[in-house]
C-alpha cells in the first residue's frame, strides 16, 4: 500500500498538510509534514510523498548511520528515539519525499493503514495504491 | 498560546526600525484575528487626514484565526491601510500562502508604516527581520517577483506588487501566489512606499487546544462540503457557474457600464462555454478543499500563452459584460495582465467601461484614446486599455485615477457615467434589481462591495440563516438585514474563513471549531458581537477620514430602470436610498446622520478611540 499521486489533479490547497502534520504530532505545521506540495510556477502543484519501495531500493534505510530508518510490514518509517537529523535519508532518496526539519527526519508512515491525506484530498491528487 | 502566535511585528521603513511587540490576551478575545485586528489597528495607528500614498499611512497584514490550522477553507488573511481609491477604510483578502508565513514567522500581526527612499522588500525569517534592496525587482511582474525572492530565499512566501503599484494606480493589488488582495488600492500604498514585496519563512507551530478534535471536526465539514451541490458547481464552473442565472432569470448582470442588466452575448463568457476548453484544473487557495479557482490555459491563436488562475465570476462581469466584451479569450488576456501587472480586475473592468460609454456618448474621441475605437465590444481594446492603465499612458493615465477623479478631471457630463460608491467601482451585482445590495453598497466600508455583506446570495435567493421571504425588489426593511450580515460576515474575515462556505458554517458551526482550536466557547451571540465591534471601528475609521452621509450615495445610472430582462423596470430611488439608509442607521444604532453616539462605543467596548 502507497499513496498515489496524480499531479495533474492538484489544487495547490495544501490541506493534506496541515491534517498529516496535525494527526503525526499535534501540532499544524506543513514543515513537519510527510507529505508535501511543491508549487512549480504558476501551474504546477506536485505531491511529493514516500511510496514504500514501489519506486525505490529503500535507499533511506540503507544510507541511515542510527538505525532510525526502519521497514516493518511493508512501511518504512522513522524511529525518533534515533533520528538525529543528519540528513543521509533525505539525500539518498530518489523521489524526494524525506525531509529534515528541526533535526528530524519527516516521511509518510501511512498513517496506520488509514491515510489521513487522501481523506483530505477532495481533487483526486491522492488516492491509495497497491492496496 | 493556542491559535495564535502572540507577537506583532512593527516596521518603520523611513527609519529603519523593527519592533516586536506582545499582543495581550484579551485582545484576542475581543477580536479574534483578521479584520478584527485590522480595525483594531488601524484605528490606533493611522489617523484620519493622513494622505494614503505618504509614510504616515500603515499597511497591515493579519492572518486569520484559524489560518494554519487544518479547519477547511479557513486560510484568508487580510491586508489594510487607508485607501488612496476612497480616501477611507481599506481592507483586502487574499488566499496565498502570506499569511500563513507569517503566523508561522511569529507574528499575529504586520505594520508597516514610513516610507522607503529606494525600492526594498522586507523579509521576515521567523525572528529575524530585515529591510532588503529590491532595486533589482522593480518593474517586474507579480510573478516575476515571486519567482526571483523565491530563487534567494527557499521556502518562503511572498507578497508583492507588480508596476501598477509602482506607479501608484489607485486600484492596485496585492499578490501572493497568484491570488490577489483586490479592492481599495493598497497596491498603491506598498507602492507609494517603495515596498516591492514582503517575504516571509516561519517555521514554527500552529498550536490547537485539542489537536483530535480539530481533526474530528475537519473530517466532517471536509465530508460536508465534498458532498455539496456547491462543491459539484464551483468545481466544474468556479465562481461564475451562476451567471447564465443571474442574466435569465434576475436580470441583473451588469453590462455595457451598467445599461442593461442582461449581456446578450453571454454565452462564450459562460463559464459552461470555456471552462471545458480552456481549464486544465482547479486551483485552490490555501486551505481550500472546495476550490473555485480554474487554471485557465490559452493553447493557440493570438493570445497563445496566456495562463491564469480565473476567469472569476466578478472579472467575466467586469473586464466581460461590462465592456459589451463576448470574447472569452480576450477577457482571460486582460485578466491575466491585471495579474501580473498588479491591478484590481473589477476596478479596471469598471473604467474601461466606464470609458467606452463615454465614447460612444461623444464626451471621450479618437483624440482622447490615441486613436483606439473604444466602443463596446472592441475586445481587444480591452487588453489594450489594460495595459495602458498599469503603464498610466494617454487615457490610461487618468482612468488608472479610478472613475470618480476620472470623472471629474474630464468633465463635459462625464459624471452622469460613473459607476461608484465612494469612489470604489463596484462588483457584478446590479443592484437596481437586488435593492438590499444597493444599500449595503452604501453602507460598506469600504465602498462599493459584495463581500463585507454578502447579502446578494440572501437577496437574489430570498432566504439565508434566519432570513427568508427578502424581496430584493422592495426597499422594505433592509437596515436590519445588512447590518446583521454586515456583522456576520466580519466574524467570516476575522477566522480568515471563505466566505463561500457562509452556508455551511454559518455562525453556529464555529463553537465547537473555536472550541478545538483556541479554547473559546463562543456562541452565535457573542460572535456576532464581536462582528458588530468590528464593523463600528471600520465606520469609525471613516468617520475620522471626513465620510459624511451626504457623500454616500449610489450613482446616476441607479436611478435609471432596467431597460429588459427579468428585473425590468426596477431602479432604486432617492426616496427608497435615503430609507434604507434610515432603516440602517437605527438599526445600528446610529444617529441619522450615522455617527456614532458614545453610549454605543462605550458598549461595545471601543471608548478608547473616541
Amino acid at each position: 500500500m502507497y499513496v498515489k499521486v496524480n499531479a495533474d489533479k492538484c489544487s495547490g490547497c495544501r490541506e493534506c498538510e496541515f491534517v498529516c502534520s496535525t494527526y503525526h504530532f499535534n501540532v499544524s505545521n506543513p514543515n513537519r509534514s510527510g507529505i508535501r506540495i511543491e508549487k512549480k510556477g504558476l501551474t504546477d502543484d506536485i505531491p511529493h510523498v514516500c511510496t514504500h519501495g514501489k519506486d525505490c531500493n529503500f535507499e533511506c534505510i540503507d544510507a541511515c548511520k542510527f538505525d532510525a530508518m526502519k521497514k516493518k510490514d511493508g512501511i518504512v518509517y522513522v524511529d525518533y528515539d534515533k533520528c538525529v537529523g543528519c540528513g543521509a535519508c533525505e539525500r539518498a532518496c530518489p523521489i524526494n519525499a524525506v525531509w529534515i526539519f528541526e533535526k528530524k527526519a519527516y516521511k509518510c508512515d501511512l498513517c496506520q493503514g488509514e491515510p489521513r491525506c487522501v481523506k483530505v484530498c477532495s481533487q483526486g491528487a491522492l488516492e491509495i495504491g497497491g492496496a | 498560546m493556542v491559535c495564535w502566535s502572540g507577537r506583532l511585528l512593527y516596521v518603520d521603513l523611513s527609519k529603519g526600525e523593527i519592533k516586536k511587540e506582545e499582543i495581550k490576551e484579551d485582545l484576542y478575545k475581543k477580536y479574534l484575528g483578521g479584520d478584527g485586528f485590522g480595525s483594531y489597528y488601524m484605528n490606533k495607528f493611522v489617523s484620519g487626514d493622513t494622505d494614503p500614498l505618504s509614510g504616515d499611512n500603515a499597511l497591515i497584514l493579519a492572518p486569520g484565526l484559524l489560518v494554519g490550522t487544518p479547519i477547511p477553507t479557513a486560510g484568508k488573511s487580510e491586508f489594510f491601510a487607508k485607501s488612496p481609491l476612497t480616501d477611507g477604510w481599506g481592507e483586502g483578502a487574499c488566499g496565498g500562502s502570506i499569511g500563513l508565513a507569517l503566523k508561522q514567522a511569529g507574528y499575529d500581526v504586520l505594520i508597516i508604516k514610513g516610507k522607503s527612499e529606494k525600492p526594498c522588500y522586507l523579509f521576515i525569517d521567523d525572528d529575524n527581520v530585515e529591510i532588503r534592496d529590491a532595486q533589482h525587482l522593480w518593474g517586474k511582474t507579480t510573478r516575476e517577483t515571486e519567482e526571483e525572492i523565491k530563487k534567494e530565499e527557499k521556502n518562503c512566501s511572498v507578497a508583492c506588487i507588480g508596476i501598477g503599484g509602482e506607479n501608484l494606480v489607485r486600484y492596485a493589488i496585492i499578490s501572493s501566489d497568484d491570488r490577489q488582495a483586490g479592492r481599495g488600492g493598497l497596491g498603491a500604498v506598498m507602492g507609494s512606499k517603495k515596498l516591492k514585496a514582503i517575504a516571509v519563512r516561519g517555521s514554527k507551530d500552529v498550536n490547537l487546544k485539542d489537536p483530535s478534535k480539530v481533526l474530528e471536526l475537519t473530517f466532517e465539514w471536509y465530508e460536508k462540503m465534498v458532498n455539496s451541490q456547491a462543491f459539484k458547481d464551483d468545481g466544474l464552473y468556479g465562481s461564475g457557474e451562476f451567471l447564465e442565472w443571474m442574466n435569465r432569470e434576475r436580470g441583473t448582470f451588469p453590462t455595457r457600464n451598467w445599461r442593461e442588466g442582461v449581456f446578450d452575448q453571454r454565452q462564450k463568457i459562460d463559464p459552461y462555454y470555456w471552462a471545458p476548453r480552456y481549464s486544465i484544473k482547479n486551483k485552490a487557495c490555501i486551505q481550500c478543499v472546495k476550490p473555485c479557482g480554474k487554471m485557465f490555459v490559452i493553447k493557440e491563436g493570438k493570445y497563445k500563452g496566456t495562463k491564469l488562475d480565473g476567469v472569476e465570476y466578478e472579472t467575466l462581469f467586469s473586464l466581460g459584460g461590462n465592456c459589451g466584451n463576448p470574447d472569452i479569450e480576450s477577457v482571460a488576456k486582460a485578466n491575466e495582465l491585471c495579474d501580473l501587472y498588479g491591478i484590481d480586475t473589477i476596478s479596471a473592468g469598471g473604467c474601461i467601461g466606464f470609458a467606452m460609454d463615454l465614447y460612444e456618448n461623444g464626451i471621450l474621441t479618437k483624440d482622447d484614446t490615441e486613436g483606439i475605437d473604444l466602443r463596446f465590444g472592441n475586445s481587444e481594446a480591452v487588453v489594450d486599455m489594460v495595459e495602458k492603465i498599469a503603464k498610466r499612458e494617454g487615457l490610461g493615465n487618468i482612468l488608472a485615477e479610478g472613475v470618480k477623479r476620472a470623472a471629474e478631471k474630464i468633465g463635459k457630463g462625464a459624471d452622469k457615467y460613473a459607476v461608484h460608491v465612494r469612489g470604489m467601482e463596484p462588483p457584478a451585482y446590479d443592484v437596481r434589481g437586488i435593492k438590499g445590495m444597493g444599500l449595503a453598497f452604501l453602507t460598506s466600508p469600504r465602498g462599493a462591495c459584495h463581500l463585507r455583506s454578502g447579502a446578494y446570495a440572501l437577496e437574489l435567493l430570498g432566504k439565508f440563516w434566519k432570513y427568508e421571504g427578502v424581496d430584493r425588489l422592495s426597499s422594505k426593511n433592509k437596515g436590519r438585514e445588512i447590518a446583521d450580515m454586515e456583522n456576520f460576515m466580519a466574524i467570516y474575515d476575522a477566522l480568515g474563513v471563505c466566505k463561500f462556505s457562509r452556508g455551511f458554517f454559518l455562525l453556529e458551526g464555529f463553537r465547537e471549531i473555536l472550541k478545538a482550536t483556541a479554547g473559546l466557547d463562543y456562541d452565535e451571540r457573542k460572535l456576532l458581537e464581536i462582528g458588530e465591534r468590528i464593523c463600528n471601528l471600520k465606520h469609525l475609521f471613516n468617520l475620522k477620514c471626513g465620510w459624511r452621509r451626504e457623500q454616500v450615495k449610489l450613482p446616476p445610472k441607479i436611478r435609471i430602470p432596467i431597460p429588459e430582462g427579468a428585473s425590468k423596470g426596477s431602479y432604486i430611488s432617492e426616496e427608497e436610498e435615503k430609507e434604507m439608509l434610515d432603516d440602517y442607521f437605527k438599526a445600528r444604532g446610529w444617529t441619522k446622520e450615522g455617527k456614532i453616539p458614545r453610549e454605543k462605543l462605550e458598549a461595545l467596548g471601543i471608548e478608547e478611540f473616541l
